[in-house]
């Protein structure tokens, strides 16, 4: 299984070395580092094999994790488990940078002797770690907290410890291509989640009961139900539930987590339609006109809207002209960036440019790279939506109405470019 | 900075842990303690501090103990003797009431890498084995492995084997993976963990409660189960349905393979299974991780080579995005080629043609190569996109325009004719060997249908005796001007004479000069003969037919499924596949193994031999035989190699970086004295007569300075051998290294460079004799 974990800067500095299995040497660490940090070209794969040894790589920001391993191993897992590592080394200290690695040093050997034993993974849920790794680190539990660890490792929820207690009961759901719940819930509350997935809709108005969820007081989608293409879940969702009468029951684990991951393609409302207009006049100036169009409700606001528009390389000066937000040439990005703080819905706005270019022998014609877009919206493009949530739980003496919940929709770029 | 000075600051560390101030100070004693880790993390060596670490174990603070444990794995081997006063800790806290602590103690006790370690180890274990809390007991399972891994020729404890079995039955899950992933390591000269029916069926029912990573893992442990009859068959497979829709990739991936794997005599389950994975796989490639996406990709491949329309109505998903890294790009663009069809031909044409232009040269002509593929049935679309890419006048674009050409009329003669105008009023010439290749054997093929071909020839041909130029181009030249002056005598014959001419009295390349002296031989003997020996086919309708890759059957890659092998490109996976092999079987594969290796590029009797075996896939092209025709090929391969004669080749070229990498991977397999000393007197006569019995060269250092070096590398049939020769004073000392292991090669080889040697001793002695008169 995986051999050994490396974490390196940018430079190629190792910040974190841990070795789980003989069969990998000190040399590894350098091996990756002078075949594949330190390489001119482009990185060609994100597997590399040196001397018979598989080097798994990921880089985030700048920062590279490599799972280094001797067998022809499932090459899926180990990314999913890097990413797995990730995320928990998110949760313990936030963003993953050099600086955050070099303070949590100790933090992460701790993080790593946890999640992998011998090269094989073995508890990988920050919830459950939480009761390993404290961070205190001094030996003071009590004899409550010691028969919890053990009752803890032994159970089968592994994704939530036993005995938390909260005052107020807080629950949000926040739905953007993902779903992304944060429960502060007492005890081990059961949940239910409803939305409007065409399959469900269409078997309940067979049932007779219609719901009244149709009345959208949402951007431009008035659709009743959409079509999920396909969707996954936390592991803590109950799958057979789900399958066989399509509901989304849960025992939630604490805090944040991503209960659901949903894909659509089917009537996607596209907030925002990007009209560029490029013309060349003459050898040595172009000229860049960029509509953006917003197409939701007018009552809506959009907001973080930023528009990048490539330049060339042999830009020499650029003029912008736009009515709305702010623009700026960056010639360190070779773009024209565009902000827009906010934008209601059905508005129309625009930016000109006069962009003048030195004059160069090369024969090589500008590539023209797409114009890209980033922009919040408070809907969710997909159309999905939350009908309910419930909560149930038998021992505590709550209701699903103590329950405070709320709910919010943002439709988040990803990737938004229109070619040019 | 830890190498500068490292004697100090460890001399300054041990100062500072040995101090009674700090030790009574709890937090700057794990601050320095933690300074200790980092500089280990560096590489820097602090075994020096073995001592003041072990004497900091002993802590209630559990921070600084796993801090000092780490600390204690690393170097444990360096200093077995003072690692043998932490076992006392170690053990007293294995007795530890706190459940954490046991763990943690007899995790690392077992991670200590020493011999003589088992003795303290087993009675801790096997009480860990049935500790009640399962944080131990999960670690004490793994533990046995790890201590199998430290003495792995010892007996197999079969009490302890018998315990493991047991805890399959734990009720805690992790444990059950530990148990199967320990049985695994400690069984796996007797093939590894055995997976009976109540095994199996235990293991089935506790799918669900296991973590990702144990699923994928039990899924794949279960591939060794079969179960007994149908009814048992579907029982399992319908237990399973849910997971072929994992959220996890992996999960669902390896469920899928244990579905094709369990209904490989059910086709329909198959093509159901496939179908119903669609969803996850496609989902996969569309994930935010870069990685993932890849993976999810070169999976998606491997399935297509079952069924190539599986994906057709999903080819926008392939669709690249401009920030996508070139890993993904690739393989989007070879997968969309796959999934062309009439509906969606226009648009993937549209897109593949916008990445024509990308920054990255090598994507831009992989676009153009897929565009080629596609022209083979929609020719007359793509012919009208590459024709106008020619305009673009940028060299990288058109030299892979023209290598497209130079494919597609090979296997569409009815494009011989817009091809031909297109190359007629291309005024640029690709500045790369394959370009010009590709050009010149377009020009020779078809001079005919091209009128300005032989003016177009003479100037590439003057080009060359100006500039040097690969022999490969050199070698093309050649051919096109002789074929050029078969239909066009007239007026190719002046430049043919020139290039001849050239060729056989300046040439310093051996194969050119003889191809040269070839044709002016064969043009001696007359024009029939010549056009007799010249003439082949022009194209090969044969295979325009065959309008995509065949199907294969499923079992042809499911082994390889969801492993590493997918990610990794041919060659690299077949590395992998052979390793699995030589891990699994013990003896007498080599030779069997030997095809695999250079797949068919070592020596030409080899090549001829696959070119039979995969008749139609092997042309011009890069479509080489798919990687599983290994399979069928191997057992019948095997056997002829073994009786094969010993002949030895230097091609293909090595270069510096390969032969570097594998000398430096390589063991020496072989070193000998030979009673040579002369051998630095000429260094290029040994290259010379080296290059003649077919060993190359690679570098060596000048001559008359000592120790003279240098560097050689052969193959044969299908190993290669590198050697390096040392000459110190009077000694010349030879050590060889081989790939894969051949002692059959390894004595001819020898033998043949200590005949070479003897060659070079006699001449020169024969000078000296000359000289002395």
């Amino acid at each position: 299984m995986i051999g050994g974990l490396f974490i390196y800067n940018h430079k190629g500095e190792v910040l974190i070395s841990r070795v789980y299995r003989d069969d990998i040497g000190r040399n590894a660490v350098d091996a990756f580092r002078v075949n594949v940090i330190h390489a001119r070209q482009q990185v060609r794969s994100p597997v590399t094999n040196i001397a018979r040894t598989s080097f798994f790589h990921v880089k985030r920001s700048n920062i590279w994790l490599a799972a280094v391993t001797k067998q022809n191993v499932n090459a899926a897992m180990v990314f999913e488990f890097l990413y797995k590592m990730c995320d928990v080394m998110t949760a313990y200290f936030g963003k993953i940078s050099e600086e955050n690695i070099k303070n949590n040093f100790v933090l992460i050997y701790e993080l790593l002797d946890e999640i992998l034993d011998f090269g094989y993974p073995q508890n990988s849920e920050t919830g459950a770690l939480k009761t390993f790794i404290t961070q205190q680190g001094i030996k003071s539990q009590s004899k409550e907290e010691q028969s919890q660890i053990t009752s803890q490792v032994t159970g089968q929820i592994g994704w939530r410890r036993e005995g938390i207690k909260y005052r107020r009961q807080v629950l949000s759901a926040h739905v953007s291509g993902r779903v992304v719940m944060k429960s502060y819930l007492s005890g081990m509350p059961e949940c239910k989640f409803g939305m409007n997935d065409k399959i469900v809709i269409d078997k309940q108005g067979k049932g007779g009961t219609t719901d009244d969820t149709g009345k959208s007081e949402l951007g431009g989608s008035g659709k009743q139900s959409i079509a999920i293409d396909d969707c996954t879940f936390h592991q803590c969702v109950r799958l057979s539930k789900f399958d066989s009468e399509r509901s989304i029951s849960f025992i939630p684990p604490d805090g944040e987590y991503e209960l659901m991951r949903y894909r659509t393609t089917k009537d996607i409302i596209l907030p925002f339609r990007v009209i560029p207009l490029v013309r060349e006049v003459g050898r040595t100036k172009l000229e860049v006109k960029v509509v953006i169009k917003s197409n939701f409700k007018p009552s809506l606001l959009a907001q973080k809207i930023e528009v990048r528009i490539p330049t060339p390389l042999n830009t020499s000066g650029v003029q912008v002209i736009c009515m709305k937000g702010k623009a700026k040439y960056k010639a360190s990005e070779n773009a024209i960036v565009w902000k827009i703080k906010r934008m209601a819905g059905m508005k129309e706005s625009q930016i000109s440019a006069e962009i003048e270019l030195l004059p160069t022998n090369d024969k090589k014609k500008w590539a023209r790279p797409p114009i890209s877009m980033n922009f919040e919206v408070p809907f969710a493009p997909s159309g999905l939506k939350v009908r309910y949530l419930k909560v149930f739980e038998p021992k505590l003496n709550y209701s699903d109405h103590d329950v405070i919940k709320w709910v919010r929709y943002i439709g988040r770029s990803g990737i938004y470019e229109t070619r040019c | 900075m830890p190498y500068f000075g490292s004697e100090e600051t460890v001399k300054e560390l041990k100062r500072a842990l040995s101090n009674p101030n700090v030790q009574a100070d709890r937090l700057r004693y794990r601050d320095y303690i933690s300074k200790v880790i980092r500089y280990m993390t560096q590489g820097l060596d602090v075994s020096a501090l073995f001592m003041e670490m072990v004497k900091a174990s002993a802590t209630v603070d559990i921070v600084q103990k796993k801090l000092v444990y780490l600390y204690m794995c690393t170097y444990a081997s360096v200093k077995p003797e003072l690692a043998l006063l932490a076992i006392n800790t170690l053990r007293k806290d294995c007795a530890d009431p706190n459940p954490m602590v046991r763990g943690l103690a007899l995790r690392n006790m077992c991670n200590l890498r020493m011999p003589g370690l088992t003795e303290y180890l087993e009675q801790p274990l096997v009480a860990g084995l049935r500790d009640k809390a399962s944080y131990v007991r999960r670690v004490a399972v793994l533990g046995c492995a790890k201590m199998h891994s430290l003495q792995p020729s010892t007996e197999i404890d079969s009490s302890i084997v018998n315990e493991l079995y047991a805890l399959l039955r734990d009720p805690d899950p992790v444990v059950v993976v530990n148990c199967l992933r320990a049985l695994e390591e400690i069984l796996k000269d007797e093939g590894g963990v055995v997976i009976n029916k109540p095994i199996a069926h235990h293991l089935l029912n506790r799918m669900k409660d296991l973590d990702s990573w144990s699923q994928s893992e039990v899924l794949t442990f279960l591939l060794r189960y079969i179960p007994r009859s149908d009814e048992e068959l579907f029982d399992v497979l319908s237990l399973l349905d849910a997971f072929l829709q994992s959220p996890h990739a992996h999960v669902a991936m390896a469920t899928l393979c244990l579905f094709l794997h369990y209904a490989s005599s059910h086709t329909a389950v198959q093509n159901d299974a496939l179908q119903r994975s669609t969803a996850p796989l496609l989902a996969s490639c569309g994930t935010t991780s870069r990685e993932l996406r890849f993976a999810g990709l070169c999976h998606i491949r491997q399935v297509m080579r079952s069924q190539p329309s599986l994906f057709a109505s999903h080819y926008k998903r392939f669709f690249c995005s401009y920030s996508e890294p070139g890993y993904i790009k690739l393989h989007k663009m070879e997968i969309l080629v796959e999934l062309v069809n009439d509906e969606n031909v226009a648009l993937v044409l549209e897109e593949l043609r916008s990445y024509c232009t990308d920054v990255s040269p090598e994507l831009a002509q992989a676009a153009i190569t897929a565009i080629g593929r596609i022209a083979r049935t929609y020719t007359e679309k793509c012919l009208e996109i590459l024709t106008g890419l020619l305009s673009l006048k940028q060299d990288h674009i058109t030299s892979a325009v023209i290598q497209a050409f130079k494919d597609l009329v090979w296997f569409c003669p009815q494009s011989t004719a817009s091809v031909c105008n297109a190359i007629e009023s291309c005024t640029d010439r690709p500045q790369d060997s394959e370009g010009k290749r590709a050009l010149l054997w377009l020009l020779g093929e078809h001079s005919e249908g091209i009128s300005s071909a032989p003016y177009v020839l003479e100037e590439l041909c003057a080009d060359e005796l100006k500039t040097e130029w690969s022999p490969g181009v050199k070698l093309e030249l050649l051919t096109a001007a002789v074929k050029m002056f078969l239909s066009r005598p007239a007026e190719t014959q002046d430049t043919l004479g020139r290039l001849l001419h050239h060729c056989i009295e300046e040439e310093s390349d051996m194969c050119v000069r003889d191809r040269a002296l070839f044709y002016y031989r064969l043009l001696q003997r007359g024009i029939q003969e010549t056009k007799r020996v010249l003439s082949g086919p022009k194209s090969d309708p044969s295979l325009s037919m065959l309008t995509g890759r065949q199907e294969e059957p499923v079992i042809r890659w499911v082994s390889d499924f969801n492993t590493l092998a997918p990610l990794m490109n041919k060659h690299d996976s077949m590395l992998k596949e052979s390793e699995r092999l030589l891990a699994t079987q013990p003896m007498g594969v080599f030779s069997a193994l030997a095809p695999l290796m250079d797949n068919g590029t070592s020596s030409p009797l080899q090549t001829e031999r696959q070119r039979r075996a995969s008749e139609p896939v092997v042309t011009t092209t890069e479509n080489e035989p798919p990687p599983g025709d290994t399979d069928t090929t191997l057992s019948s391969h095997g056997k002829e190699d073994e009786e094969e004669a010993f002949c030895l080749s230097a091609s293909p070229p090595l270069s510096h970086e390969e032969f570097e990498k594998l000398w430096v991977e390589l063991q020496t397999l072989h070193t000998q004295n030979l009673l040579a000393p002369c051998a630095q007197t000429a260094p290029e006569t040994l290259q010379a007569i080296l290059q003649m019995v077919h060993i190359q060269t690679l570098a060596f250092t000048p001559a008359h300075t000592l120790p003279w070096r240098a560097f050689l590398y052969t193959r044969s049939a299908a190993t290669i051998i590198l050697t390096e020769i040392l000459q110190e004073e009077d000694t010349v000392q030879v050590s060889v290294k081989q790939y894969p292991e051949n002692k059959l090669a390894l004595r001819g080889f020898l033998s043949t460079l200590q005949s070479a040697f003897q060659t070079l001793n006699a001449e020169n002695t024969c000078e000296n004799v000359a000289l002395s008169f």
